[in-house]
């Protein structure tokens, strides 16, 4: 579904290039759930613009779905992420101007894949059943956040990427949205890849991967956590 | 801003400056510019013979010139009515920097004054004009004879046939006087006719009439002798007159002394018959004091010249016109003729609010200590 | 209070777009506002000269037959007591061209109170009146002598025809004018003893001497009162274009507040009082105030010179008002066009700073209470737009009730109604149709996203929106009343225009001229025509009697065959032939401009006065007459000759088809001593009309165009100042899959089609307020109406010009977010 081979990013800064990531590989296979943990800076959304064709590698093959990206061009780029990809941003970026029920069903439509029944379902399941007529801005975080979720999740897409989906809400609601999410992303049969710097957040996911210095390397106690599982 | 304001304008520094009446003594080329240096004008000298007709006409070579006509007249109803006429001519260049004849060119600007006055009534008319004087015809001008002075339709003009033989009698014996001016009170103006009942007087040396103690002068004639009859229109009413007139004819080249403000001067025609001019102009005499002239003329028209000690002027009496102080009785005394005189304007609001203006009016003269009634006569003041 | 000021100006270092939007706002408000101040005071400042010089305000004796007064003419007038002051007037050429026009007086004669009198109030008449004499000039004609300021006292300069008499500096004349003594004017134009009239003071002549026409003062109307509807245009344009640079402010200085909402909070936070921070943002309006003012102030006196030639040229030819072409500007204008930019920019910002004053410091739900703002706004406009429709309702109910031609104020007043009524039920029109059309579009989410996201934008575009709608309507009603007025205006030069043609004979020569034309083979047909003044005494029509003691021009011309198939009626009282055969019998036609004035129709009775009394005359017909602002009376050539004793004026020859033209003209010229412009070719006289038609609106399409201008410049600074937001908000739709150029093209059609919609609405808009400047203001301004075409062109131009301003606009925002890395347009972990 998702595969990353040798790939190599960095900025152009007034201080001279920043490496962010220095020969990634990575695989994820259909349904299977990542977290991706590592310090701030360390590159984790990066990695994410990557796999999301937001971006491209300066070196390296980032292969989403069969595709490789840097093939793309970028009306391609686009299609692949309308018919393909479900995106969670930490900052939700809601479209202000829809309200709630029209942001919900926004990228399913874009990609012509939207089923009443299944967004009916996401409403209520995320708790946004009676709000439909409201805007963004109406909502609270936690319930932008889900409708976040939901918008990503609508068309059902075969990979969800997910950067801090929890990240701006406090530890209950926190706990409450994850859980959710995991179990819709298992309704919907996606991938899942998801950033965070938590390891509560990352521990019921099927692998854990952290990134220092632009290299990633598997975590030894999630391992541990996981084999105990 | 009337074309009065632009003469204004003109003569300040032409002919009649604006007369600095809240400071005379700082004005220092005397009344209306008449003090100022003469250049290449002819000159006004002792000596000098005057001829008629001849000198009934203008003197281009000189700078200033007038005919002057007062009257003492009354109506029907015996009230006494005063008329002035004057015609002033100034000329703007000196002879030998006339411009060329070309039409409209002009050396020579014309002034006149009408005014007729009846009891506080006081009606005032003034007109201006520039001619040539190498032309004949102009809007204003005069012709020796027979005689004529006139501007636009204002005419002081000789009545005399001179055709052929006749041409030996004067032009001067008989005028006719012309001249009415519409207003917003409905006009005034007379015609009338001057019949000459004495000869001409000459002032001064012969007609030479000094004006200062450094000797400068002017010639200055009159005929102080004129009968009058005819019509005079006051605010659109005309009514029959008859009275006495008195002519002044002068001219000059410079006739203040530069320290000299402006003059009193008076004309009177005393029951007797006889008549007396007198004047002073005030500063140029000796020591800077005033200098007094006249002449005491008899009935038959025999001038004795006055000089300045034999004339007293005192001012008794002022009275407040058009925002001025303006003398209104004065003591007039002639020892020589044996006269003690107080004469006195009747009238006072006599202004003449010209572009020029001055004090010009009826006066009557009584004498001095018994009161009686001794004549009636003309007052004119300048640089108030 | 020094640091919170900095801090508050901090924001626009930030965002130099903001204050480069803000300023330019100001600037172009105030550029065009103070330009055509400029303008008009310039104006203002010529016609005061003009009346204060002696050939307005005086009576004027000419003679009947034309002929030259002299001289001897004036002493003889002089000397039967009339008061008359005689008046020569010829022109010079100036060494570059320039024609100068010389007037020679008499000051002691001259009545009145003249602007001579007070120029030479300093001088001295001695010099005025005795050679070498003295030119006085105003210092804006010194150019045209070649002679600067400094040198100019005293000089001497060389004309064709010989020196100039020494220059003498009178500001208060008219430009282009010298004056001098009449002896030194009857050398330079070597005149002889002729006089080119005589002037007395009103009134003083109760009838004319005899020979001689009288023409009163009143008859020549001031330029000033002329020239009043040309500049209350002038005005009006300028005010439109004040009040769409306003919008701009108004714009401009909401998104700053806006966005410093947040700063604003902090600093109440840190201790700055609520009365305090209101002040410092007044503080920096004025600021900000005085700097936009000054430059547009700058940039208007420039902009005024650029454009007073044409409006010198405009107003000279169209009303025969001389106006510098140099600008003359009193203190009081520099002081009055810095009050007004900064008084519209209080206006404009007042709303800010009403916000700021209730701004709260805790600023909690701000976020959820904008979209009920908007919408409260949007009722807010729709409310007041009704109210000002009402007014404008009403204003117009009155103007139907007055007499036609009254209400030029009134006129313009309704005008502005209807445009604040239409700019102000803009946005709640906009916001309806989106819900709308959002509606019809569920099935197409793009299409309702971008609908929805339009909705989003209204609130910031709306002013930038209604500013373009005035701009649009203004621009269409202005051309097509231009237009209108020049396909009228050609075609009634071609109706009038019918002889080859036109000869001007000395008046001694006029009959011998006549007469030998006439047996002329080339000539089809002779078209005399004559002219004399009169008073219009009385007027009897179905509406009573008034006695309106009227100064009119007579007219004599020729009803023949040439001319009665082609001359324009507006209304008979029986038909064209009828009316055209009661002319020949001595009936009258009357222009439109005296028929809208005294309200004449056909069979209304005239009376005038004549020289042997009165004359009383039926109006047989109207006519109109373009580009006159006098009332006229026609008359049959002969009849005008017989009962007005007027003089011969031209001769209008038509040829024989196939007529040798030079062959006649030489003749012509050999057998008769002409001027050299007696004879005048037709086609000539078109194209000088035509010319002074075009100038005549110069100015008007150049102000409407600016306008224009101005506006799209407030879309494209409404649209550059919320670029950043933008990108944000189309940030999550391109991450959800949607193509970046999808995303610009989207962009582009929301903007483009939302212009178009604000351009379909300008096409009535603007077809009404051409019908308004046709039907009100044109009658009110100069009398005559005109029939309102609709050029399709126009509309179609309209219109594309509505979507070229919105895409042009766009298109800078469109290519930087193009251009903007993809990555960037998330921004949410700058490395």
């Amino acid at each position: 579904m998702l595969e990353f081979n040798q790939v190599h990013k960095a900025y152009a800064t007034p201080q001279g290039p920043l490496v962010v990531l220095e020969g990634i590989d990575l695989r994820l296979g259909g349904g299977e759930s990542l977290a991706l943990m590592g310090e701030s800076g360390s590159g984790k959304s990066t990695l994410l613009h990557l796999a999301a064709g937001l971006d491209l590698p300066d070196a390296g093959e980032v292969n989403v779905a069969g595709h490789a990206i840097s093939a793309l061009n970028e009306p391609s780029r686009a299609r692949l992420r309308r018919d393909t990809l479900g995106l969670v941003f930490q900052q939700f970026h809601l479209v202000p101007s829809l309200n709630v029920f029209d942001n919900l069903r926004l990228q399913a439509r874009l990609a012509g894949r939207e089923r009443p029944e299944w967004s009916t379902h996401l409403a209520e399941r995320l708790g946004l059943a009676g709000l439909e007529r409201r805007y963004p801005e109406q909502l609270s975080g936690g319930q932008q956040q889900r409708l976040a979720i939901g918008r990503a999740l609508a068309p059902r897409p075969a990979l969800l990427l997910a950067d801090e989906p929890t990240g701006n809400l406090d530890e209950a609601s926190a706990g409450d949205v994850l859980e959710l999410l995991l179990e819709l992303v298992r309704e919907a049969g996606s991938a899942l890849l998801m950033v965070t710097h938590s390891p509560q957040v990352a521990t019921p996911l099927d692998r854990c991967l952290r990134l220092t210095h632009g290299r990633l390397e598997p975590l030894e106690e999630y391992d541990q956590e996981a084999s105990r599982r | 801003m009337k074309p009065i304001a632009i003469l204004t304008t003109l003569l300040t520094t032409a002919w009649l400056a604006g007369c600095a009446d809240e400071s005379p003594t700082s004005e220092a080329a005397g009344f209306a510019g008449l003090g100022e240096a003469a250049g290449d004008f002819a000159q006004a000298r002792p000596g000098t013979s005057l001829r008629f007709p001849q000198d009934h006409a203008a003197h281009p070579d000189y700078r200033i010139e007038w005919w002057y006509l007062t009257a003492n007249l009354e109506d029907e109803r015996s009230e006494p009515l005063g008329l002035q006429w004057t015609l002033f001519r100034q000329a703007m260049t000196p002879p030998d920097e006339r411009p060329e004849p070309t039409p409209w060119a002009a050396d020579q600007l014309w002034m006149a004054h009408m005014a007729v006055s009846q009891g506080d009534t006081h009606r005032v008319a003034e007109r201006f004009a520039r001619s040539h004087s190498a032309s004949e015809e102009g809007q204003a001008g005069t012709v020796a004879e027979p005689f004529r002075a006139w501007i636009d339709h204002w005419q002081l003009a000789s009545h005399v046939e001179t055709s052929g033989e006749a041409s030996k009698t004067d032009t001067f014996a008989e005028l006719s006087l012309s001249a009415h001016q519409d207003d917003e009170h409905g006009g005034f103006g007379y015609d009338l006719t001057l019949t000459a009942e004495g000869p001409l007087v000459l002032h001064g040396e012969a007609g030479f009439s000094q004006k200062a103690a450094d000797g400068q002068g002017s010639f200055y004639y009159s005929q102080p002798f004129w009968r009058i009859e005819g019509e005079v229109t006051l605010d659109g009413e005309t009514r029959m007159v008859s009275g006495r007139g008195w002519l002044d004819r002068e001219w000059s080249s410079q006739l203040l002394d530069e320290r000299q403000q402006g003059w009193d001067w008076f004309s009177l025609h005393l029951e007797s018959g006889h008549k007396l001019m007198a004047f002073q102009l005030r500063g140029g005499g000796e020591d800077g004091g005033d200098y007094r002239s006249g002449t005491w003329v008899t009935p038959e028209g025999e001038p004795t010249a006055l000089a300045p000690d034999a004339i007293g002027m005192t001012l008794l009496d002022t009275r407040r016109v058009s925002g001025r102080e303006i003398p209104t009785r004065w003591r007039l005394e002639v020892p020589g003729a044996g006269f003690d005189l107080i004469v006195e304007a009747p009238h006072a609001e006599r202004w003449m609010d010209t572009s020029v203006p001055y004090w010009e009016g009826e006066v009557v003269a009584r004498d001095a200590d018994s009161g009686e009634d001794k004549g009636i006569g003309y007052l004119e003041m300048t640089g108030y | 209070m020094l640091t919170a000021l900095v801090t508050l100006l901090s924001h626009y270092k930030r965002h130099p777009g903001q204050l480069a939007m803000l300023l330019l706002g100001l600037w172009v408000a105030g550029a065009l506002w103070s330009g055509v101040q400029a303008i008009n005071a310039s104006a203002r400042d010529s016609y005061a000269r003009a009346e204060a010089l002696f050939s307005t305000g005086l009576d004027r004796l000419e003679r009947r037959d034309g002929e030259p007064l002299t001289r001897e003419d004036y002493l003889r007038l002089r000397r039967a007591g009339l008061p008359v002051s005689p008046l020569l007037e010829g022109t010079l050429e100036a060494s570059d061209g320039t024609e100068l026009r010389v007037i020679g007086v008499d000051p002691f004669t001259l009545p009145g109170d003249s602007a001579f009198a007070a120029a030479s109030s300093q001088g001295e008449l001695t010099d005025f009146l005795t050679p070498p004499w003295q030119t006085r000039i105003a210092p804006d004609t010194l150019p045209a002598l070649g002679v600067n300021a400094r040198e100019a006292p005293g000089a001497e300069p060389r004309l064709a025809t010989g020196r100039l008499p020494p220059l003498v500096l009178s500001p208060m004349l008219p430009p282009g004018t010298l004056v001098m003594d009449i002896a030194a004017a009857a050398v330079l134009l070597d005149s002889g003893e002729r006089l080119s009239r005589l002037v007395t003071a009103p009134k003083a002549l109760e009838h004319p001497p005899e020979g001689l026409v009288l023409t009163r003062a009143t008859t020549l109307v001031s330029p000033g009162q002329l020239t009043e509807s040309f500049h209350l245009n002038l005005t009006a344009m300028a005010l439109l274009a004040l009040v769409v640079g306003l919008f701009i402010v108004q714009a401009a200085l909401g998104l700053a507040l806006e966005q410093r909402l947040g700063m604003l909070r902090t600093l109440r936070a840190l201790g700055v009082s609520g009365r305090g921070l209101v002040g410092l943002l007044a503080l920096e309006l004025v600021l900000l105030g005085v700097i936009g003012a000054l430059a547009g102030i700058a940039s208007g006196v420039w902009l005024a010179r650029v454009l007073l030639p044409d409006v010198a040229a405009t107003l000279g030819s169209l009303y025969g008002a001389d106006v510098a072409v140099m600008l003359n500007l009193p203190w009081h204008y520099w002081l009055g066009g810095l009050g007004v930019t900064l008084g519209g920019l209080l206006l404009a910002g007042s709303g800010v700073l009403w916000r700021a004053a209730r701004l709260s410091v805790l600023g909690l739900g701000q976020a959820q209470a904008w979209r009920a703002g908007f919408l409260r706004q949007l009722r807010g406009m729709a409310l007041t737009g009704g109210a000002v429709a009402a007014g404008g309702l009403g204003l117009w109910v009155w103007l139907t009730h007055q007499p036609t031609g009254e209400g030029l104020l009134a006129g313009f007043g309704l005008i502005a109604a209807l445009l604040l009524t239409s700019a102000l039920l803009l946005p709640p029109l906009l916001a309806l149709a989106l819900a709308g059309l959002g509606r019809l579009m569920r099935r197409r989410p793009l299409a309702q996203w971008a609908l929805a996201d339009l909705k989003l934008q209204l609130p910031r575009l709306a002013l930038a929106m209604m500013a373009l709608l005035i701009a649009l309507s203004a621009n269409l009603g202005v051309s097509s009343m231009v237009g209108g007025f020049r396909l009228t205006f050609l075609e009634w030069l071609d109706q009038r225009l019918v002889a080859d043609y036109y000869l001007r004979p000395a008046p001694e020569q006029f009959d011998a001229v006549q007469a030998w034309l006439a047996e002329r083979p080339e000539v089809a047909e002779l078209l005399p025509t004559r002219h004399a003044e009169a008073t219009l005494l009385e007027v009897e029509g179905t509406g009573g009697a008034r006695t309106p003691h009227l100064p009119v021009g007579l007219y004599g011309i020729t009803p023949g065959e040439s001319l009665i198939p082609s001359w324009p009626l507006l209304a008979t009282q029986a038909g064209r032939d009828a009316a055209w055969q009661s002319f020949a019998a001595g009936e009258a036609f009357v222009n439109e401009q005296l028929a809208i004035d005294q309200g004449l129709a056909p069979s209304d009775r005239l009376t005038l006065s004549a020289p042997g009394g009165q004359e009383t005359l039926v109006v047989a017909a109207v006519y109109p007459d373009y580009g006159n602002t006098r009332g006229e009376v026609l008359l049959a050539t002969p009849k005008l000759a017989e009962r007005f004793a007027a003089t011969p004026s031209s001769i209008g020859i038509v040829l024989t088809v196939g007529a040798d033209e030079v062959g006649l003209r030489d003749a012509l010229r050999q057998r008769f001593e002409l001027g050299s412009d007696a004879l005048v070719d037709q086609r000539e006289v078109k194209r000088v009309s035509v010319e002074i038609f075009e100038r005549t609106f110069t100015i008007t399409r150049a102000l409407s165009v600016l306008t224009l201008a101005v506006a799209a410049l407030a879309l494209l600074a409404s649209l550059l100042a919320q670029a950043r937001e933008r990108r944000r908000q189309l940030a999550p739709l391109w991450a959800l899959g949607v193509p970046r150029a999808r995303l610009v093209a989207i962009q582009l059609a929301q903007l483009g089609g939302m212009a178009l919609a604000v351009g379909a609405l300008a096409v009535p808009l603007g077809s009404v307020l051409a019908l308004g400047l046709v039907a009100v203001i044109n009658v009110a301004a100069f009398g005559w109406r005109l029939p309102l075409h609709v050029f399709p062109g126009d509309i179609a131009l309209t219109l594309a010009t509505a979507g070229a301003v919105a895409l042009l606009a766009a298109a800078l925002p469109a290519a930087r977010l193009w251009r903007t890395p993809p990555r960037a347009l998330l921004a949410e972990e700058a490395p």
